[in-house]
């Protein structure tokens, strides 16, 4: 289905009232869609998103395509970011995506076929002095060593 | 021997801290703000900042009362205020420090910012990924309101102000000022042509300032302790303290405040613990990836805007990034090009096509087929890219990629075919 609830559509209109334009809230209204869509936009999604802020499809197409945050195809329940920018790169950020990638058996940009992953290289997440680090949806995994990656993901797999 | 000090970083650093409004007004927090909005116009407090030589601690540098100065009146139209906390500057890790353990200290430098621009709706951008960051503000925006510090009447008087959080959605550029403010206008991130100045026209084509999460942190020690106090830290022209955000090849890697215009060397000597493992400093960036490299034998260099960019180089957004002696230049400056072309918005062609062929050429070196003729046409195009764009990301990409192989050669020479 595809739309808010009515319970959302009250998150939607506090967010409209924040703007002086109903376009303004484009951004905060997609991650909105993507928090009720397991955190990706499936199809038609855009053009609900445009009719609500008065704005055309292709408009909303363009934005969607721009950021990196938002998703046209299905991510993982885990949505691992891994920083290989240039601090983190110092720091073993490489080894670290490497390690994640033989494990779960992923290249960036892929997903598990059981849904519970997906694996993403992500430029700088401002917490570089923490380096090596990965994003799981929207918690931070700072300082990793190897063991503590292979314990998480086996927790992950239980929890299932 | 540098030390830190503790003006912007003196609640934080106590671990028992909790950061919510409770024990920020128990540490003496919203007493500037009382000042301001019971004894001061909104000229005062602008007089006071200029007086303070505040510069913007987000990149650029540029004077904070100045910058306010240029806000036309009496437009008819409403002004704003956006803070700038997409900090996205690979190295920067400092505005995330201040929101997520003081983030009073920098809503009420806001407010008092908003106070004195007349604004009465403003916006703080934080990158998507900060989910953790986007609730602690929205948390403590939601204390403010409670407390009538925020809303209709701030303290009981006739002034009215709105914060609100905008999320961004992973874009780099974004933390370019008029890009921040499409972003805002719910459109890609892509640079406006100035002039119009945000200042004339900004957010909604009104009256807009844009200001950086530690600059309005500065605001309640200046209304606080008075301009001259502040001006008693740093250097001329370079007032104040400010936070160094430190990652790299250190044994210490964290946020230290120090006073503007110490030894960057001792710096990361004295304050970092030095390069790790007891190895040696190749070299050292001190501004985040678009600033230009140094060299070790020229990191001994006052750290502050001025003296920086002196050096060929600049403080930016005071992201420090320490090389060790093993450091292979083409690797940086492999992870360098990968990172800016990956984030080019695209709008204008030196940056969209240099970026990427960059990125290529870099790789020949990588793949070690590189020879003096690679090397050379690295070095046109990086050239190409400074001045050319609209923004300055050409000049951040092309600066620093010139200067790895200008100050590097033996390095790219060992990636010879």
């Amino acid at each position: 289905m595809v739309g808010f609830s009515n319970s959302v559509i009250k998150e939607v209109d506090e967010l409209f009232s924040r703007y002086p334009v109903k376009v303004h809230a484009l951004l905060p209204l997609l991650h909105l869609a993507q928090r009720v869509n397991d955190g990706w936009l499936p199809s038609g999604w855009d053009a609900y998103v445009a009719d609500l802020c008065d704005t055309t499809v292709n408009h909303v197409r363009g934005v969607i395509t721009f950021y990196n945050m938002f998703h046209t195809k299905p991510v993982g329940r885990h949505h691992i970011m891994v920083c290989t920018c240039l601090p983190c790169g110092l720091c073993d950020g490489d080894k670290l995506l490497t390690h994640l990638e033989e494990r779960l058996g992923l290249h960036p940009g892929q997903t598990s076929a059981d849904g519970l992953f997906s694996l993403e290289e992500a430029q700088c997440l401002a917490a570089c002095d923490k380096a090596p680090l990965m994003m799981v949806n929207d918690k931070l995994h700072e300082n990793l060593t190897l063991e503590q990656v292979d314990n998480w993901i086996e927790q992950a797999r239980k929890k299932k | 021997m540098v030390e830190e000090k503790q003006i912007l970083t003196k609640n934080m650093r106590d671990s028992k801290y909790s950061g919510d409004l409770k024990a920020y007004k128990n540490a003496g927090g919203f007493n500037a703000l009382d000042t301001v909005i019971r004894k001061m116009k909104p000229e005062q407090v602008l007089e006071l900042v200029k007086a303070s030589d505040l510069r913007g601690r987000g990149g650029a540098g540029f004077p904070t009362g100045v910058k306010w100065s240029f806000m036309p009146k009496d437009t008819g139209k409403p002004s704003y205020l956006i803070c700038n906390a997409d900090e996205s500057e690979p190295g920067t890790f400092k505005d995330h420090l201040i929101m997520m353990r003081d983030p009073h200290l920098f809503l009420e430098g806001m407010i008092i910012g908003c106070y004195t621009i007349d604004c009465n709706t403003g916006y703080i951008y934080i990158r998507g990924e900060s989910q953790t960051a986007i609730a602690i503000m929205e948390k403590a925006i939601g204390e403010l309101y409670k407390d009538k510090l925020l809303g209709q009447n701030v303290m009981g008087s006739k002034y009215s102000l709105d914060l609100y959080v905008h999320p961004g959605a992973g874009a780099y550029i974004c933390g370019e000022e008029t890009a921040l403010l499409d972003s805002l206008e719910g459109k890609r991130g892509q640079p406006r042509i100035k002039p119009p100045f945000p200042a004339v026209s900004g957010y909604n084509s009104c009256p807009t300032s844009v200001n950086n999460v530690e600059t309005l942190a500065c605001l309640p020690y200046i209304i606080n302790e008075g301009p001259e106090a502040w001006k008693a830290m740093g250097t001329p022209n370079n007032s104040g303290t400010h936070m160094v955000c430190i990652s790299g090849h250190v044994e210490k890697p964290g946020v230290y405040e120090v006073e503007m215009g110490v030894s960057l060397l001792e710096m990361i000597n004295d304050l970092a613990g030095g390069v790790r493992n007891g190895k040696k400093l190749k070299a050292v960036i001190p501004g985040g990836a678009s600033a230009n490299i140094l060299k070790a034998d020229e990191a001994d260099v006052p750290y502050e805007f001025d003296a920086l960019m002196k050096a060929g180089t600049m403080m930016g957004s005071a992201a420090v990034i320490v090389f060790d002696e093993d450091t292979d230049m083409v690797e940086v400056a492999s992870r360098t090009i990968r990172f800016f072309n990956h984030e080019s918005c695209g709008q204008c062609t030196p940056c969209r096509e240099g970026t990427f062929w960059l990125k290529n050429m870099i790789r020949d070196f990588l793949d070690n087929a590189g020879d003096e003729a690679k090397m050379q046409r690295v070095e046109r195009v990086s050239a190409n890219l400074i001045g050319t764009t609209i923004c300055p990301f050409g000049d951040a990409t092309g600066g620093p990629m010139g200067t790895f192989i200008g100050k590097f050669p033996e390095d790219f020479r060992k990636h010879f075919a």
